[in-house]
């Protein structure tokens, strides 16, 4: 049976990214491995640290950083957390100063959120209602 | 200012076709499900907890999570079954205790969720924690 293993956002800075996605939205490091000037830098979720892990990667290529920024100035994440409870989250992040460019919203069977990364991205939380 | 993003959703769903109190009667069951796994469930009974015959009802919570009840059920059962198994809690009691009142039935269900075995999820999770 195949399995997603790992996934990816791009990052601008890894650094910051790993500081924003372990302090602020809680992930664990999993590995970090220098590859020349960037490195192997994944994450997990506290919860499955065995499962999915997802890969903070480096945007070097041109053509991919003008997609990252467009789906960014049009409000749209690139890719989407779960959590138990969005509004507990987005209160949570906000006390951490956290910006969000969509408030807690319910649409059909979720409630949903997008916050700014602060590495190029926005990143939706959603909560299976 | 709303971005284009929260425009979009706003629009979608807008013109999804169901009403807020279909949504509101979706979840209850889905609620009740997640309350009364542990025994054996009718659909019926769980429609009824949305206010809908069971034809109409199995339409709208497909419509809504992209999956029947029966399926979301059996997950949820599965997803259970995985965290017993991490406590060590053996087979039979596992099957029991999350609403299964066969033991093949549970390992065929269980197989189809997660692609393993229930003994071979353990040898796997064992492994893991090795």
């Amino acid at each position: 049976m195949i399995k997603i293993y790992v996934t990816s956002v791009p990052v601008q800075d890894q650094d910051k990214a790993l500081d924003f996605y372990t302090n602020k939205l809680g992930f664990v490091k999993k590995t970090d491995i220098p590859l020349g000037e960037h490195k192997w830098l994944t994450v997990v979720s506290p919860a499955e640290q065995s499962g999915v892990e997802l890969l903070l990667e480096p945007m070097a290529f041109a053509p991919a950083q003008e997609y990252q920024k467009a789906l960014k100035d049009a409000g749209i994440p690139w890719t989407s957390f779960a959590v138990d409870d969005v509004d507990k989250e987005y209160e949570r992040l906000k006390g951490l100063g956290v910006t969000f460019t969509m408030e807690p919203k319910v649409a059909g069977p979720v409630k949903i959120a997008v916050l700014d990364d602060t590495v190029g991205n926005n990143i939706q939380l959603a909560q299976m209602l | 200012m709303k971005t284009f993003y929260e425009q979009q959703v706003e629009k979608i769903y807008g013109q999804h076709g169901l009403h807020a109190y279909q949504y509101a009667m979706a979840r209850q069951s889905k609620k009740f499900m997640e309350e009364h796994y542990a025994r054996k469930i009718e659909l019926k009974e769980i429609a009824a907890h949305a206010c809908m015959s069971s034809f109409y009802y199995i339409r709208i919570f497909s419509k809504i999570y992209g999956l029947t009840p029966r399926q979301y059920l059996r997950d949820l059962r599965i997803h259970k079954a995985k965290e017993l198994f991490k406590e060590n809690i053996i087979v039979a009691d596992v099957c029991y205790a999350v609403g299964y009142d066969s033991l093949p039935t549970f390992s065929t269900a269980f197989k189809r969720g997660t692609g393993y075995s229930p003994k071979e999820y353990i040898a796997l999770h064992n492994s893991n924690r090795e």
